[in-house]
């Protein structure tokens, strides 16, 4: 029940986002029947499961919203601001109670009575009963009469009538009667005809409900009577059971005035005294189910297919160490000369290859969820600051490592924000400015080679790369001096300290988090660029890797040491000779009549040797619009690299983004190709 | 030879709490998301199904719809078709009839009921 309780959560969950995702869009067409007919079946799936799984007072909470947007489907109440906010308090609700049905917090109890209210207040015809009427449940036994004679026919339908009469057997003790049509003696009789009638008296603890459903699949073709005579359990009383008649196949029925009248012959002491015994029965059963809902329990096989993101994780740990072992099988094979062992360890690095593969697939998720949630925040924070917002989303469909799309939520957040804060106008400004009302953001994601691009584009005021200049100076960012080009200049949004609101306000402008946000990007070996235009709006694109833990790199070699340079950012390679670059004094070289900036892995991470070999191989790094160099001896090959993070010793360090271990056991840098090019030109620009 | 069931529902709690109570009961149990979904499983499945429970309301085809689609087929002309409903949408279920339907259940139900109506249609 656990495994299956958790399904229903997450079920929950998705409905709300798809109810709230809809609830935005009716807000701005909110004559879309299709969007209402949506709405109205989330709603109506969460209370089916929310019955199902024993949360009433979810479910009649939900009854009531559902019952709002039956009305708004079927045409007798508009769909009006007021219903829209009320569902979205409802939704905020329910997304508590959901995890505690029952409602412990006394506030979160009260609350859900003013919603009630509330929402019931918003129904056409609202006759101040709060909420639907539970059923009674009567525990002392009932007496009813029933009369099933059914339908000649009832064969041909595949209908056994006696199964239906073992199933009011089956709700407590019975006499039942029947009767055979005379002609069943006779020769007109038809095998395939049911000639059969049946009278049963019967007494249980249910109502009148569950005997009809017994019916329910002959209702209509069968004649059927069913009618309480007694409000004790008759079938307890030897003063009524000894009177009854006999069960005579040939004998007439014995109809209910037969039964009424002996029902009367009943003494009233009798009567009264059964009705407390079936009081003192009902504890003992109340025990007996108890115990009988345990050993269920047991039996509860598991069959979900849901998995744990932890044991994803786990797995995915696993994977890279069996990656990590089978490149160490695969170099000693290749230095034993053993064909055999040769074989096994090519077959062992195609499984492990493909094992990983299918790994790395599972614990990609697609980014709408995440999307999703900034709807919601995009639609509350708009109403807070009393702008006019259309926000849009693309390419939610775009999967991503479940860890980053985790840590991609706050700094989006933060972005999104800012859009609104900083970037769109007010109303009046944007009239004024000939723009329409509505701003609009736009929130869109796509991959292009091995990286994924989140993208977040607002026509608001755009970003005045004079005004951050301006306050760069001020800050001591930089000197008057300094020539910065217009992405240089965006990118001191990011420095720390640095914030361009003019207010303090809830929303953004604290002076803290864009670094933050940068932070996080380049956690995840992301990258994040600016642009902007005046009056036009601004556009923020993060770059980001597909996954963290496994990256496609380049194996290079400087001296003995080794490193992994991520394939992604690798432009291109050429051979060249060392003096070549000793004759060069500010650290440029020209590659194709092109003066590049390098890094010399050997000064950098010091790796003395009096004799460096004569040649040495140039990698080119690209990102964005920069470029670098880096110069290392020899290039090893392509190398799957299963990143490790380093020590908080290096956690400092500038162009290091992880280590991995090689198959023979020793250990490789990964360099950070992003760091690097940022560093260098940090460096450029001093010296200059 | 374990009776093959078919549940569609667009819930997927209801659909594996449904599916576990059955398949603990020793019915093989396929699963629909949808009324479309439900008819490809069907049109997939290399054996018959001797019961199809089916909800109304869900995205892409409904459950009426559904037992419509069913009922074209021969091999499924007579077989037992039950409706789940949250409440008792006496029109619904007028119209599930009409379709085809067998039955009715009222969400929401025990496992006991279930496995009652379910014995009862199908034995």
């Amino acid at each position: 029940m656990e495994n299956l309780h958790s399904v229903y959560l997450e079920e929950a969950e998705d409905l709300f986002s798809k109810i709230e995702e809809s609830l935005l869009l009716l807000e701005k067409s909110p004559d879309d029947s299709s969007l209402i007919a949506e709405v109205f079946r989330s709603m109506h799936t969460l209370k089916g499961s929310s019955s199902m799984y024993g949360s009433s007072k979810v479910a009649d909470f939900v009854h009531n919203l559902e019952t709002i947007y039956d009305q708004v489907r079927g045409h007798e109440i508009e769909l009006s601001q007021p219903i829209i906010e009320a569902t979205f308090k409802s939704l905020d609700h329910l997304k508590k109670i959901v995890q505690a049905p029952d409602i412990p917090d006394p506030i979160d109890a009260k609350y859900h009575e003013k919603l009630t209210a509330e929402i019931l207040g918003l129904l056409e015809d609202y006759s101040g009963e709060i909420a639907p009427a539970k059923k009674e449940v009567n525990h002392s036994k009932c007496t009813y009469f029933i009369s099933f004679t059914p339908d000649k026919a009832i064969f041909s339908d595949g209908t056994n009538p006696l199964l239906l009469i073992d199933e009011l057997k089956d709700l407590g003790p019975s006499r039942v009667y029947t009767s055979i049509d005379k002609r069943l003696k006779s020769k007109s009789y038809d095998p395939k005809k049911c000639y059969t009638s049946w009278n049963v008296i019967l007494a249980t603890e249910d109502d009148v409900n569950p005997i009809k459903d017994v019916f329910i699949f002959v209702e209509e073709t069968s004649k059927i009577v069913i009618e309480k005579i007694s409000d004790v359990d008759l079938l307890g009383l030897s003063e009524f059971t000894s009177q009854l008649p006999p069960n005579d196949l040939n004998a007439k029925l014995p109809a209910l005035k037969d039964f009424k009248k002996l029902v009367k012959a009943v003494p009233a002491e009798a009567l009264t005294r059964s009705a407390e015994d079936s009081l003192h029965e009902d504890e003992v059963d109340g025990q007996e189910e108890e115990k009988l809902q345990k050993s269920h329990g047991k039996e509860e096989a598991i069959t979900s297919i849901r998995v744990s993101a932890d044991k994803l994780d786990e797995l995915m740990n696993q994977v890279s160490e069996l990656v990590t072992t089978q490149a160490g099988l695969s170099l000693y094979a290749e230095n034993n000369f053993d064909p055999t062992l040769n074989a096994i360890a090519d077959n062992v690095e195609k499984l492990s290859r493909q094992l990983r593969d299918i790994a790395f697939e599972m614990t990609l998720i697609q980014i709408s969820n995440l999307f999703r949630r900034f709807n919601r925040v995009t639609r509350d924070i708009s109403t807070q600051l009393g702008k006019s917002v259309k926000f849009i989303t693309e390419g939610g469909e775009t999967e991503l490592d479940k860890k980053i799309i985790d840590s991609l939520a706050d700094p989006l957040m933060h972005l999104i924000r800012n859009s609104l804060d900083h970037g769109i106008e007010s109303r009046e400004e944007r009239v004024k400015m000939g723009k329409p009302e509505k701003g609009t953001i736009k929130l869109s994601s796509y991959y292009s080679g091995a990286k994924v691009y989140i993208q977040i584009e607002d026509d608001g005021r755009g970003i005045d790369a004079q005004k951050i200049r301006e306050k760069a100076i001020a800050n001591r960012l930089i000197s008057k001096d300094d020539q910065l080009s217009e992405r240089e200049i965006y990118d001191l949004i990011f420095v720390p300290g640095f914030s361009m609101a003019k207010s303090v306000t809830d929303i953004s402008g604290r002076g803290v988090g864009m670094d933050v946000v940068k932070k996080n990007i380049l956690d995840i070996r992301g990258d994040i660029t600016v642009e902007s235009k005046i009056g036009q709006g601004t556009k923020i694109v993060l770059g980001l890797p597909l996954t963290l833990s496994v990256i496609d790199g380049l194996l290079v070699k400087v001296e003995a040491t080794s490193f992994v340079v991520p394939l992604g950012d690798i432009k291109k390679c050429y051979e060249i000779k060392r003096d070549e670059l000793s004759n060069d004094f500010n650290e440029l070289i020209t590659l194709e009549e092109d003066k590049i900036p390098y890094l010399d892995l050997r000064k950098e991470f010091l790796i003395k040797d009096e004799n460096p070999p004569e040649k040495a191989s140039i990698i080119l790094l690209e990102n964005e619009d920069n470029k670098i160099a880096v110069c290392v001896d020899s290039i090893v090959g392509e190398y799957q690299a299963v990143l490790k993070p380093v020590g908080k010793y290096y956690r400092n360090q500038e162009f290091v983004s992880g280590a991995t271990i090689l198959g023979d056991g020793s250990i490789a840098l990964v360099l950070d190709a992003y760091k690097i090019i940022a560093r260098k030109i940090v460096k450029q620009k001093k010296s200059a | 030879m374990k009776k093959n069931i078919l549940i569609v529902d667009d819930s997927e709690s209801i659909r594996e709490l449904v599916g576990n109570s059955l398949e603990n009961a020793g019915y093989h149990v396929l699963k629909g998301i949808n009324g479309k979904d439900g008819i490809d499983v069907l049109k997939n499945f290399d054996d018959t199904v001797s019961l199809i429970i089916t909800d109304l309301f869900m995205p892409e085809m409904d459950g009426i719809d559904l037992i419509k689609e069913v009922r074209k087929d021969n091999i499924y002309k007579f077989v037992p078709i039950l409706m789940l409903t949250t409440e008792s949408q006496a029109e619904k279920k007028l119209e599930g009839k009409k379709a085809g339907a067998t039955g009715w259940m009222v969400k929401p139900f025990e496992e006991g009921k279930l496995l009652r109506i379910v014995k009862k249609v199908i034995g």
